[in-house]
């Protein structure tokens, strides 16, 4: 069984972060780049599903710059078997359709039985790459799975809804599936398995030769939300207060 | 036509985020039409007939009776291919997550999701965990959209009147080949408090473990969870998985609603993510209040018999 | 009754019996010494003279037994120097059988004068002992023990048969008495060995071993650029004893001391030292005949421990009893089993060099950059760098204070990263390698070195010592007030602050061996200071030691038992030496306060003399 973890490499939730000057992203000098963390989990359930089978393979792809190669050594060290960079040049790819064209390109060659991604990116947050893969290779596709069972030739993946709601779902293999977050705990690399990684394969191809085609959507700018932190005071008789409460509750906030 | 607006079932009514997405629909352009697929698409189609839409679409075919993303996907595509419109639009719902990019992938036009707002040049969508805004734009005039929750309203809804059409979508097990189930709860005590919407956190405040379940009152009163910060868990009136802050859980819902918590810096910390915070204290000097965006002061015991009398009514 | 004589056929069988029983103890103990030896390293015989003063004072003196349970300790010293007094009588009755008495009839009877006295103070003590095993049934000391029943047995027959044997009775009734007494004896060596009576025999010689340092595990070294085969065997040494290691699990007595003092099996944790650090290694020794039994340590139990060490510092037969340590980095090294809060923290060490994944800090921002001709370099530790309770900074400020009203120079390192305590607690010893090696080269131009913090204390003195040479000397921040007020330097007054009284940091008094001058601090400008019940080398852990601070408490009231022990000294002010312990009293003091009571003010050595500087 082959399968494909795509990892993305993320400005870790902790940096401090600050607009660039040509205010289209983050600064990125001084951030410290991690692993996105969805994308953890769907490594994780990939090691797993190895694991259980005892057989298979699985494959790294991660696209852009030099350092992500530090986040497809990380996947080879937690367990996976090689990896690939799709070599990105600046500016970062947004647009989905590209960055699904891209891969695409790449996961076609190899036949996986497999592609799991995170459900959606800690940067720009598409949500989008796995199943735009699944529809670009013509297999079918599950998003937010909480629990996974491969048989053979099929999956059964077992779907979060929104409220406590949960759906079962069997689909054919090959298959595209985003992974939410929780449905395991991720292993720590342990030190034999740094040490393997790094005489692990790791294929380099440059992003562009794969697909240059149109961007289909652009991000102009980024900014600080403007909702200022203006706290509002309120006081007074506690019927008042309660209407208050309500009120902003129902058309302010917008939860009842 | 303009714009398509993708609705979905919630359970026999019309979901809060269509609706909202109508909304949206309607600033945006002027010839709306929606679109309702699977079992139950003639009520919900009902359910419309008094919205300022041109037409409402239905499609029954017994291969997208329940939910499945290759047969939704399949129809949206169909549907659009027959009526050509400029923007399909949607709630971002986990629904919509799921299939929508398929039908951005067949028809090879962008997929801009969980707009907040809708700004001169383009949308705009949250970033980097929402510590950002990002003005996002299509290259294409054809695009799809889909909504936050709550980015419009739907008292905006523009009412007027709109007629009913049946779609005969093409759909045999060659494009639709996954099998999905009916969906189901499981049992209570599963609780989440990371996915929850809003959470009703409760702090010292509360004085005795005898006035904690005014906070579950409250909490089923607006669907809300319970969440509590370390001194309450520490004390043993509320079960340690609700423990909110740096040596619990790290929560961002849309509302954050405490009652009689301090904001003492261990637990400020984790719901820094919050994206509103309503505090009630008695001390006007309570740390909390910086954080919050409405500061109640007042006693919570006094305050929260009365609200939860008010929401229930 | 040297009338009295043995047959030959008796005499056969007597040699007959003593030599099995001789047999047999010696095959089991040099059975259990075979293991012993294999295990890794050496047995330390350095600082001889302190180590036999040690063995006197613990086992002739029973200091350590009676210290911490006075009234079974006593009676255990009864049983224990009746054993010694009757040494002499034991040889004695045996050289009767084989051939004739080796004390003359007077020099039996002047010792009898000694012996009998002591046979019944023998008779007294394991009587009592018994009465307190089987009837009042202390917790600590487990399920009933069959081989405790039986050896009391033994030794209240012992005695009675001894103190029938000084009586007039018939020389019929005066061999069969000689007889119980000799199978009992021959017995008793058969069992001593094969249970936990085989201290006895060990307890000496491990108490000598005892290592003088606190916690003693062995060091791993990292190097990633190094041999593949090197780092496999090393791997594979990782669940191997050391020689001292496996003699301790051979001479534990079973008393439960350990598990009593836990403060992570006082919280309600699983944690039961006696069971999970040495017992329950016990019987995979025997049966695997080899020492790569450290996986068999429950994982569980192990993440709960606080590196503490109170289990060390109490057992009686010298166990270095804490093998967190030894557990964790299996479960890192080895199986990357790792929970999820401590894969977070490895990250944030690895990525920033602190714990908490900061690019910056207001507080170091705040203070003078150290440079060569300034004295010393003051290290702030991640807790105080990034602000873990923010309420700490004034504290640091206030001890930059004492030393600018001193005149000492000080500064801190730009690049300092976090000297790698919870790494090093953890088990990750790869991260604690980088951390380890950046901040040598950080302090390559250093010769002094003052932290608030013990834990970084602990790691930058002597735990960095066991990977390299350290040329730098490391003082606690309490040492440095302590000598400042000795020379003059600062000069402090009584001041109005209640009643008061000092929490031990574990990493400061039990490991560096600092109770003095905190106390000293205090008394200087307190007059109504009050130790806490369990204080000095006994104190008991605040609950956030072996990187338990960062840990999601799901369960648990580890970090609540000592303050609750703080409130009900009633004490109006708590004055603790680190931060760990200042942030975690801050936050179990509140909600534990009763009604009506003012909550006890937190302060840190540093706040009370600054407080109180003339």
């Amino acid at each position: 069984m082959k399968i494909a973890v795509l990892i993305k490499q993320v400005p870790g939730s902790e940096s401090s972060l600050s607009i660039n000057n040509a205010q289209n992203w983050v600064d990125e000098s001084s951030v410290t780049f991690v692993m996105n963390p969805p994308d953890n989990f769907a490594l994780e359930e990939a090691l797993l599903i190895k694991e259980s089978r005892g057989e298979g393979e699985v494959v790294v792809v991660s696209m852009g710059p030099s350092r992500v190669t530090k986040v497809i050594r990380e996947g080879l060290a937690k367990g996976a078997d090689r990896g690939i960079h799709l070599e990105e040049d600046d500016p970062m790819e947004i647009d989905p359709l590209t960055i699904a064209q891209r891969f695409t390109a790449v996961l076609k060659e190899e036949n996986f039985d497999l592609i799991l991604t995170g459900l959606q990116s800690d940067d720009t947050g598409m949500g989008q790459t796995g199943v735009l893969i699944g529809e670009m290779l013509g297999i079918s596709t599950a998003t937010l799975a909480i629990e996974t069972d491969v048989m053979d030739g099929q999956i059964k993946v077992k779907r979060e809804l929104e409220s406590g709601w949960f759906q079962w779902v069997q689909l054919p293999l090959p298959a595209s599936i985003s992974i939410q977050s929780g449905l395991n705990t991720p292993r720590y690399p342990s030190l034999k398995g740094i040490m393997g990684a790094k005489k692990k394969e790791i294929k380099a191809i440059h992003a562009s030769e794969l697909y240059n085609g149109t961007k289909s959507q652009l991000m102009n700018s980024i900014f600080l939300p403007t909702t200022s932190k203006k706290t509002e005071v309120i006081e007074g008789e506690v019927d008042q207060v309660v209407e208050k409460i309500v009120e902003i509750l129902r058309s302010e906030i917008k939860v009842i | 036509m303009d714009i398509l607006v993708v609705l979905e079932n919630n359970h026999g009514s019309l979901h809060r985020l269509s609706k909202e997405a109508i909304v949206g629909a309607q600033r945006l352009g002027d010839s709306i039409s929606a679109l309702v697929i699977g079992k139950g698409a003639n009520e919900i189609a009902d359910q419309l007939t008094g919205y300022d839409l041109e037409k409402v679409i239905t499609v029954s075919h017994e291969l997208v009776s329940s939910y499945n993303a290759d047969g939704y996907s399949e129809v949206v595509m169909q549907v659009a291919e027959s009526c050509s419109p400029k923007i399909i639009l949607a709630g971002h719902t986990y629904q919509t997550r799921d299939f929508m990019p398929r039908v951005s992938a067949k028809l090879a036009i962008p997929f801009i999701p969980d707009i907040v707002s809708i700004s001169d040049e383009g949308f705009v969508k949250q970033v980097l965990n929402a510590k950002f805004n990002a003005e996002m734009s299509s290259t294409s005039d054809k695009m799809i959209l889909s909504f936050q929750s709550a980015a419009f309203s739907e008292d905006e809804l523009r009412s007027g009147s709109c007629s009913m059409e049946v779609f005969e979508a093409t759909l045999d097990v060659n494009n639709v080949r996954s099998m999905s189930e009916e969906p189901f709860q499981e049992a209570e005590g599963d609780v989440d408090l990371d996915s929850a919407e809003v959470l009703v956190s409760v702090g010292r405040g509360i004085e005795k473990e005898e006035n904690v379940h005014l906070a579950f009152e409250l909490a089923k009163a607006m669907g809300a969870e319970v969440s509590a910060s370390r001194p309450v868990v520490d004390s043993g009136w509320v079960d340690s998985f609700r423990q909110v802050g740096s040596s619990g859980l790290n929560v961002a819902p849309k509302l954050y609603f405490s009652l009689g918590v301090s904001g003492a810096i261990q637990h400020v910390v984790g719901i820094k993510g919050s994206k509103n915070i309503i505090a009630i204290n008695k001390d006007p000097d309570a740390p909390i209040f910086e954080l919050a965006d409405y500061a109640v002061i007042g006693n919570v015991l006094e305050i929260i018999p009365k609200l939860i009398e008010a929401l229930n009514n | 009754m040297d009338s009295i004589s043995f047959s030959f056929f008796e005499k056969f069988i007597l040699a007959g019996l003593t030599l099995v029983a001789l047999a047999s103890f010696t095959y089991e103990v040099y059975q259990r010494l075979v293991i012993v030896l294999k295990g890794t390293g050496s047995l330390p015989f350095d600082r001889f003279p302190e180590r036999l003063s040690r063995v006197f004072r613990e086992v002739i003196l029973h200091e350590k037994v009676i210290r911490e349970r006075p009234w079974p300790g006593i009676m255990h010293a009864l049983v224990f120097w009746g054993f010694l007094v009757f040494g002499i009588i034991t040889l004695d009755h045996f050289s009767i059988g084989f051939y004739k008495s080796i004390l003359s009839e007077s020099a039996h009877k002047k010792y009898s004068y000694i012996v009998i006295p002591f046979s019944i103070l023998v008779i007294f003590g394991i009587l009592s002992l018994t009465y307190r095993r089987f009837i009042t049934k202390p917790k600590a000391l487990g399920k009933t023990s069959p081989s405790s029943g039986v050896v009391a047995f033994f030794i209240v027959a012992l005695m009675a048969t001894y103190l029938i044997g000084e009586m007039n009775i018939s020389r019929f009734l005066w061999k069969v008495n000689w007889w119980i007494h000799s199978i009992i004896i021959l017995a008793f060596l058969f069992l001593i060995p094969r249970s936990k009576h085989l201290h006895l025999v060990l307890g000496p010689f491990n108490i000598f071993f005892k290592p003088f340092d606190q916690p003693e595990h062995t060091p791993v070294n990292i190097d990633l650029e190094g041999d593949e085969d090197e780092l496999d065997a090393m791997l594979t040494d990782l669940t191997k004893l050391t020689q001292n290691q496996a003699l301790d699990i051979f001479s534990c007595v079973e008393c439960g001391r350990c598990t009593d003092v836990c403060p992570a099996n006082r919280g309600g944790g699983i944690l039961d030292p006696k069971h999970h650090f040495i017992l329950d290694m016990r019987e995979p020794l025997l049966e695997n005949k080899d020492v790569a039994v450290l996986d068999q340590i429950n994982v569980e139990a192990g993440w709960e421990c606080t590196t503490c060490q109170a289990c060390t510092e109490v057992c009686p037969v010298g166990n270095h009893v804490e093998k967190s340590d030894e557990i964790r980095r299996l479960e890192v090294l080895v199986e990357g089993r790792v929970p999820q809060e401590y894969q977070k923290l490895f990250t944030n060490l690895q990525e920033t060099g602190n714990t908490e994944g900061a690019s910056s800090s207001e507080l170091a921002d705040s203070l003078p950059v150290f440079t060569p001709e300034k004295e010393y370099v003051l290290w702030l530790g991640c807790f105080a760098r990034h602000g873990l309770d923010p309420n700490f900074n004034r504290s640091v400020k206030n001890f930059t204070k004492i030393l600018d009203v001193a005149g000492v120079s000080y500064g801190v390192l730009d690049q300092e990263h976090c000297s790698g305590d919870p790494a090093n607690r953890l088990g990750d010893k790869l991260t604690y390698t980088m951390l380890r090696e950046h901040n040598m080269e950080q302090l390559t131009d250093t010769k002094k070195v003052v932290t608030l913090c013990p834990h970084c204390a602990v790691n930058l003195g002597k735990e960095y010592e066991k990977y390299g040479t350290v040329s730098y000397t490391v003082e606690h921040h309490t040492q440095v007030v302590g000598r400042l007020m000795e020379e003059g330097k600062i000069k402090v007054q009584m001041g109005e602050n209640g009643k008061v009284t000092y929490h031990d940091p574990c990493n400061l008094s039990r490991i560096l061996d600092i109770e003095d001058e905190p106390r000293t601090a205090i008394r200087s400008t307190s007059s109504n200071f009050q130790e806490l019940e369990e204080s000095g080398r006994n104190t008991l852990c605040c609950g956030a030691g072996g990187a338990l601070w960062w840990k999601k408490e799901t369960q648990g009231r580890t970090h609540l038992v000592r303050a609750e022990q703080v409130i009900e000294s009633g004490a109006d002010t708590v004055v603790t030496g680190c931060n760990f312990c200042y942030g975690m009293m801050k936050q179990g003091l509140g909600p534990l306060t009763p009604e009506g009571r003012e909550e006890v003010l937190v302060k840190d050595v540093a706040d009370i003399v600054a407080e109180n500087l003339i």
